[in-house]
């Protein structure tokens, strides 16, 4: 191998109305068929490089840069200053590929097959249909995409999209991919194909250059790390060397060999104070649902997704649920604050059978924390958002309660910012911190993980701990079995609509 | 079964079958035409779609025009009835009738038009005649975007439902709920259109190259043939229009 | 093939006469049309049908319509293009959302308010001319409103350009002088393409003015004026709120926001001047 495929020095890169640079002292060579990591926790500026590298975000019209770019024998020199060269988007990406973590963002939208996304790029640039014919062929065999050429993108499952993108992005025949969180919430087996794709690149020459916030298995098969801290690069070497750094840990990268990162003290407090449980806080008798319920109540159920399903959760007690992709563990969870309504069986929180009360109302008993916690947060300033309905609750003390959740995750210091534009890591904590605000008697969480760094982990187990202390119990699902074991004092598997011990 | 019908001629068609009913100006032919585009649709499956849909549009309009026109026309001199301000006229009723059939059979044919196109086949064609790319895109992306919002309402009413937010009945309450689910909507979009922009560029959509097209879209010379006769039909039926009932007064 | 260049060439003016001639001539078709259907309006509706009035408006507003797009939309950055889809499905499901809360007002015109606020003028003039003709894929009747629609995103860029969304009380008087103006331009469709309105409410308007012995064009040029500037006074509010309700750091990122101060308060970042 000859020389790096792509060399980017980065002195400082700064979006327009910001004063302080995003990114700073970065310099990243990788060589035609390695594989480079660059790690840091949420927030270290990740993305904006990746984004950088692949000709999305542009010096000039995206922000301001100092600093230098080498693709093949061209170079280019940015001041920062309006003479500064500008990058065709269009030409760069076709070398320098980047595939964004959300891969819906990478489709066009406008076209109505897997076979037409993928030609979409060439389409642009003007490629002969018999050559895109080929192109297609080729990329959809490389991706394992071939069987699903006539499929709507739309009706992709989340590792097929990320596949989808990936083939987007490598169609043009790029020298370097930037691959963002590749593996992010994907199951062992969408994980275990994606690596297989990177194997292959590599083997075939492209530099692969991998943005992650954990150092997992892909991360471990690179040849060189860098360590990226708040927007600056820390360390950088081979993993060997740096596995087990301080600059990693103070990074926020999460390591998944360790996953009590700071030690856990879940069992410890397992029912500790209480001797014999009360009642139970939430129980869920004999419950069945099959979609199809809710209009026609009549009619036979398609598809049963939980039957004769049993729970009970202590008052102090923490339960997870794990289970695979499409086993129902997020419905289970809705029914606890009656999004869905059982087709058989009953939901009791304290006692009392939710049946007929609307979820608004469940909602001061039940605290349920959302997947996409974008959707949960509509306020103007992130106060004004957890200090939402508390009023009516708490009465004049309410602005303490909400300044003492905003503390729990961590988000005292940005009680005035917009929640849109916090980093999605940090809109989670806030969503969470909204839930946490109105302590309620039951806290269900769905998939509370995803997108949090070592940091992020923290603050969710001890906000977790704290509210099965104060009493609450807590449910959550999660596909992320050893945070699970790590946090919870029952682990339970959902598996053809009932639960049993994992 | 037919072959397929070429989306442009389905568009032609159906185009210049609303223009000529227009210049026709005959409620009779404005009937014929309504049933000849509602026996169309019965024979191509979508009559279920296609008529309660134009029945959604064209119900309110036509009782508007009736009670407008049939009770209130004061260039009518055939009084049928009369209550106080209000006269029913035959000239005001024959005007409602001309205008409801106009206007029902240019709808008709218009969306069965929209209900059989395959929109792909429309993007592909329109994009191989040349048009903006912008405006293809502007077209597809928004006919996609459509049906995924309901779900995306339905997700953001459920988060903020599963917040305590109660939606009660009344006025102020419910515009109160409509505004915070509007900011979670129009906000996510924005967000998703600014990362989609950065993609479309990356993949050459900005460039002004000349582009090509994966998807074929066979267009037989007959069809040709016939959207060519269609245009001609149409501009003849306009240029007869102009001239008949040029107004006295402007010269040409 | 041949590699394409890696940087694009230093930013130029080019090209840019023939779009201005574009814009002029659909500006000056749409006028056109107005007054020459303001001058030949037949004195006797009785007749018929105005199928000659009819088809002048169709054709010359659509032209109009259909040249501002022609102009405008292959030089939108393509950041501003994708708020097109976005603006267009807003203008349909904001329009219904509203419905639900069973006011009689229409709020169709929400999305294409918001871009001309976040993009200029051009860009909101054919939002609304592209939103008509999208919309008519489901609701033909639409399409010919075109120019109308053209007009008010138009107007809406010109007063956010003109600081009109500074102060929030600014924003609904710039909604209804808009409003008299796409009301006065859109009359001529209603009465000589749909010979009335669709709503009922408006229809009892127009009916009194009827009632007093206006021609039809009078009628519901005069119902225009009633109902149009309260609709969009309302509209340009809520686009308002709206823009005020974003990220500063998503509404700042356009550049004609910045340039133009649309939005009251600074730059986010920017140090105090």
């Amino acid at each position: 191998m000859t020389g790096p495929a792509l060399r980017a020095r980065i002195g400082s890169f700064t979006f327009h109305g910001d004063t302080v640079p995003v990114l700073r002292d970065i310099e990243l060579a990788p060589a035609a068929g390695t594989l480079t990591a660059v790690l840091g926790g949420s927030g270290s500026g990740k993305t904006t490089l990746g984004k950088l590298l692949g000709g999305w975000l542009q010096a000039g019209p995206g922000g301001s840069l100092s600093g230098g770019l080498e693709l093949g024998p061209t170079r280019l020199l940015f001041r920062g200053g309006p003479d500064d060269p500008r990058i065709n988007p269009a030409a760069w990406s076709g070398r320098v590929a980047y595939v964004p973590q959300d891969a819906a963002t990478m489709l066009s939208t406008v076209r109505s097959t897997v076979a037409e996304e993928l030609a979409f790029g060439l389409e642009n640039r003007g490629v002969p249909r018999e050559d895109m014919r080929r192109e297609v062929a080729r990329t959809a065999a490389l991706t394992g995409l071939t069987a699903l050429l006539d499929r709507d993108p739309a009706t992709l499952s989340g590792g097929e999209l990320r596949r989808l993108a990936l083939g987007c992005a490598v169609i043009t025949g790029p020298e370097v991919l930037v691959l963002d969180e590749p593996l992010a919430s994907l199951d062992s087996g969408g994980a275990v194909l994606i690596q297989d794709l990177v194997r292959e690149l590599l083997g075939a020459g492209t530099a692969v250059v991998l943005l992650s916030q954990t150092a997992d298995g892909l991360a471990r098969a690179a040849s060189h790390w860098i360590v990226l801290d708040r927007g600056v690069a820390t360390a950088g070497g081979p993993p060997e060397e740096l596995e087990g750094s301080s600059e990693l840990e103070q990074a926020g990268v999460v390591l998944p060999d360790r996953p009590g990162a700071g030690e856990g003290t879940g069992r410890a407090v397992r029912r500790s104070g209480s001797g014999t449980p009360g009642a139970p806080v939430l129980e869920l008798h004999s419950l069945a649902y099959g979609y199809g319920h809710a209009r026609k109540p009549s009619a036979v159920p398609r598809e049963q997704v939980l039957r004769d399903l049993e729970l009970a959760v202590h008052a102090g007690e923490i339960v997870a649920v794990t289970g695979a992709n499409g086993a129902g563990k997020s419905t289970l969870l809705r029914h606890v604050n009656g999004l869905l309504r059982p087709g058989a069986g009953e939901v009791r929180v304290c006692g009392r059978n939710i049946a007929g009360s609307p979820t608004g109302l469940v909602a001061a008993s039940v605290g349920l924390l959302f997947q996409h916690p974008r959707e949960q947060l509509f306020e103007r300033t992130v106060l004004r958002e957890v200090s939402f309905g508390l009023r009516g609750l708490f009465g004049t003390d309410a602005a303490d309660r909400a300044q003492a959740a905003l503390a729990a995750v961590g988000l005292s210091g940005f009680a005035d910012a917009h929640p849109g534009e916090l980093p999605s890591s940090a809109q989670r904590l806030l969503a969470l911190a909204t839930v946490l605000a109105r302590e309620p008697a039951v806290l269900a969480l769905d998939e509370p993980t995803v997108g949090l760094d070592r940091h992020g982990l923290e603050l969710l187990r001890r906000a977790v701990e704290a509210t099965a202390e104060r009493g609450a119990a807590v449910v959550m699902v999660t596909h992320d079995l050893g945070y699970a074991r790590a946090t919870a004092h029952r682990v339970l598997e959902l598996s053809g609509g009932r639960l049993r011990e994992a | 079964m037919r072959a397929r019908l070429h989306p442009l001629t389905a568009l032609t068609g159906a185009a210049c079958t609303a223009v000529v009913t227009t210049a026709a100006a005959s409620w009779v032919f404005s009937v014929a035409v309504t049933l000849a585009v509602a026996v169309l649709a019965a024979r191509a499956g979508v009559a279920r779609q296609v008529l309660p849909a134009a029945a959604v549009i064209l119900a309110p309009l036509c009782v508007s025009l009736l009670v407008l026109h049939g009770l209130f026309f004061p260039e009518g001199q055939t009084a049928l009835a009369s209550w106080g301000p209000a006269r029913v006229t035959a000239e005001g009723l024959r005007f409602a009738l001309e205008l409801a059939t106009r206007t029902a059979a240019c709808v008709l044919a218009l969306l069965l038009f929209s209900f059989t196109v395959s929109v792909p086949d429309l993007v592909s064609a329109l994009a191989e005649r040349k048009l903006p790319p912008q405006f293809v895109f502007v077209l597809a992306s928004t006919l996609a975007l459509l049906p995924a919002i309901a779900g995306r309402l339905v997700r953001i009413r459920q988060a903020q439902e599963a917040r305590g937010l109660v939606l009660r009945g009344g006025l102020l309450s419910r515009l109160g709920a409509v505004r915070l689910q509007m900011v979670p909507l129009v906000l996510g979009l924005i967000e998703d259109a600014g990362s989609r922009a950065q993609a479309l560029d990356a993949r050459g959509f900005g460039g002004g190259a000349p582009r090509t097209s994966y998807r074929e879209v066979p267009d037989p010379p007959a069809q040709r043939w016939f959207r060519a006769a269609a245009l001609l039909a149409a501009a003849g039926a306009v240029v007869i229009r102009l001239a008949l009932s040029w107004p006295p007064g402007v010269q040409p | 093939m041949s590699q394409p260049s890696l940087t694009l060439p230093a930013a130029g003016q080019a090209a840019g006469r023939g779009r201005r001639l574009l814009e002029i001539a659909g500006a000056a078709a749409i006028a056109g049309t107005y007054i020459f259907l303001v001058l030949t309006q037949p004195a006797d509706i009785a007749n018929g049908p105005a199928s000659f009035s009819a088809l002048v408006a169709l054709g010359g507003f659509l032209l109009g319509a259909v040249l501002l797009i022609l102009a405008v939309l292959p030089v939108l950055p393509t950041s501003t293009l994708v708020l097109m889809p976005v603006a267009l499905v807003l203008n349909v499901v904001l329009g219904q959302l509203m419905g639900t809360t069973g006011l009689p007002f229409y709020f169709d015109a929400i999305g294409t308010v918001l871009i001309a606020v976040l993009a200029g003028p051009a860009a909101g003039a054919a939002t609304g001319a592209l939103s008509s003709i999208v919309w008519s894929f489901f609701n033909p009747t639409v399409l010919p409103f075109a120019a109308g629609a053209a007009l008010i995103g138009f107007l809406a860029g010109l007063a956010a350009r003109g600081g009109q969304f500074r102060r929030f009380y600014l924003a609904p008087v710039a909604g209804f002088g808009t409003g008299i103006l796409a009301g006065v331009v859109s009359a001529p469709i209603a009465a000589f393409v749909f010979g009335g309105t669709s709503g009922l409410g408006t229809g009892a308007i127009v009916s009194a003015f009827r009632a007093m012995g206006d021609s039809l064009f009078a009628a519901i040029t005069k119902q225009a004026l009633i109902s149009d500037p309260m609709d969009k006074a309302i509209v340009f509010a809520i686009a308002a709120l709206l823009a005020y309700a974003l990220p500063r750091r998503a509404t700042f990122a356009f550049p004609f926001v910045r340039r133009f101060g649309v939005l009251a308060g600074k730059a986010p970042g920017t140090p105090k001047a």
